[in-house]
């Protein structure tokens, strides 16, 4: 019992049911939309994602973190409705801790992108009733194969590696189109960007993604808000600070008038 | 053969007696509060010894490893169950001993047609506040005690006793640097271990005689200076390898338990002294 170490098949034998569907969704305004995104950069994946959230044309919420972290070593970006989100991330966090605790080893990258791909499995039926469907991006480093990875789902829990960069929520159509670009004609591929560099590209890829979407909320100088971004590299995850992004964007993202 | 009293309270007397014999030759664990945290230590010969719980709770054990793991594996199960339903911060070390370890531990020894749990255990969490850094320690016998800025788990109470009180005459060892917290531990270690060698020595000597376990641990008022209780871990480090465990209240992310590995292990060792066995 518990020896396989799998937290969520204990948590099922504990009665907890993830991903319920409720049957009269329909007319429910869900919050939704967002633009997240990943990218490969020189050291690791870059991970970004505006912070607001939405329920139909209303603003929840300006403060989101919608890149959330797992374990030192991977994040999960989300797109689609916070609430099975949220869960996701907490049922995969106890998840990865119980592994390691049980096991006295890291779960492998390639069973921490199953354990992805499994829940949102389950949750088909919420996602089909519309009240549960979330698209995230998991990006994180394989010691493995010595690498940062980039993955995105669909809603039904197929997996993706993303070569280059991948991006989701409603934002996503604008910038994927200026990241192919970029990534083909610029003056260098996205993967030999430095870190700064990096950083800079995804404070102008969001704003461009919240000048064109409304459910996506740019950066907001007179709040102090930006973006959230997060570098995955062999030494772990570490969050841009504020200071770093507000520097940059001044420096790099304002155009001079 | 057990329905009258006192073949009862005598059934129970034996499997003291018998656990006691049990715990003997095992390697004591020494947790202390450092600067930055808390550390654990101990000695092993291929299971360890020392496991990380949750977030802020660590794991030390004495005993056998079946019984050690058994336990272990169902403390993890409370506590991540805990705070997933609820949140990280409701699961304490508290909580754990008297909800988990302690009605488990206790029925087993009782019942006494079974097994008991071999177990010594000693659970060391980590507070917000270094004021709220907390110890508990386990008997087979499912007796628990909390205590703050140490701990230490060995053969008899006596021993425990004894380390401790070499640790309170380290003045200031709660705020010594990483370095300086791993000798001193050892030397407390060391303490303990000697205690067990010396009466493990005399018990060989006079056989259930009136000078027991206790008796002998507890007579030692002076402790050895600091150079042979270092030889006494260098010996021991010869055969068996040293585990030393960190809680970093400024560790990153959620998770502030941190093994350290051999090498880190070896940097920090007086000199002289080896993390691990040859072997």
């Amino acid at each position: 019992m518990g020896m396989q170490g799998d937290f969520f098949q204990l948590l099922k034998e504990q009665g907890y049911q993830f991903g319920n569907p409720v049957a009269a969704a329909a007319g429910i305004e869900v919050p939704t939309a967002t633009t997240i995104l990943a990218l490969k950069y020189r050291d690791g994946v870059l991970v970004a994602g505006d912070r607001r959230a939405t329920a139909g044309n209303m603003v929840m919420y300006d403060r989101t973190d919608k890149v959330l972290e797992i374990d030192r070593y991977s994040v999960m970006a989300i797109a689609g409705v916070p609430a099975t989100a949220y869960e996701m991330v907490r049922v995969l966090e106890h998840s990865f801790k119980y592994y390691r605790r049980t096991q006295l080893q890291e779960l492998s990258f390639e069973g921490k992108l199953r354990a992805v791909s499994k829940l949102l499995k389950e949750n088909v039926p919420a996602a089909l009733a519309g009240t549960g469907a979330v698209v995230p991006v998991f990006a994180g480093y394989d010691h493995e194969q010595g690498a940062a990875k980039i993955y995105f789902y669909d809603i039904l829990g197929a997996e993706f590696e993303a070569v280059e960069y991948a991006v989701s929520g409603s934002g996503s159509p604008t910038i994927r189109g200026i990241l192919h670009y970029q990534n083909t004609w610029g003056p260098q591929p996205l993967a030999a960007l430095p870190e700064e560099q990096a950083t800079v590209q995804a404070l102008r890829l969001l704003s461009s993604a919240a000048e064109f979407d409304s459910a996506t909320g740019g950066v907001n100088r007179e709040l102090n808000l930006y973006p959230v971004v997060k570098l995955i590299t062999e030494a772990g995850v570490r969050v841009v600070a504020d200071g770093e992004l507000k520097r940059l964007y001044e420096q790099d993202v304002v155009r001079a008038r | 053969m057990y329905e009258e009293p006192y073949r009862w309270i005598e059934a129970v007397g034996n499997r003291r007696q018998y656990l006691d014999e049990q715990f003997t030759k095992g390697a004591p664990v020494m947790a202390c509060a450092y600067a930055d945290g808390i550390l654990m230590l101990t000695a092993s010969r291929g299971t360890p010894k020392l496991y990380e719980i949750y977030d802020r709770i660590a794991l030390g054990g004495m005993g056998h490893p079946a019984d050690l793991e058994k336990l272990r594996f169902s403390l993890l199960e409370m506590a991540h169950i805990e705070g997933f339903n609820r949140s990280p911060s409701d699961v304490t070390g508290a909580r754990l001993m008297k909800y988990g370890l302690a009605p488990a531990i206790k029925q087993a020894f009782e019942e006494i047609y079974k097994a008991p749990f071999i177990v010594k255990i000693l659970l060391a969490e980590l507070g917000t506040r270094p004021e709220r850094d907390l110890f508990l320690t386990i008997n087979y016998d499912g007796t628990f005690e909390e205590s703050r800025r140490w701990a230490a788990l060995g053969a008899t109470a006596a021993v425990q006793a004894q380390m401790g009180r070499y640790l309170d005459a380290q003045a200031g060892f709660e705020q010594a640097p990483l370095k300086q917290a791993v000798e001193t531990a050892l030397c407390a270690w060391a303490v303990g271990s000697l205690a067990q060698v010396a009466a493990g020595a005399a018990e060989a000597e006079e056989p259930p005689g009136p000078r027991s376990v206790e008796t002998a641990a507890s007579d030692a008022s002076t402790f050895p200076d600091k150079a042979s209780l270092l030889a006494h871990v260098q010996q021991i480090a010869t055969e068996k390898s040293l585990e030393c465990i960190l809680l970093e209240r400024s560790g990153p992310g959620s998770s502030k338990y941190r093994a350290l590995r051999p090498d880190e292990l070896g940097g920090l060792l007086p000199s002289g002294i080896r993390a691990g066995s040859p072997a």
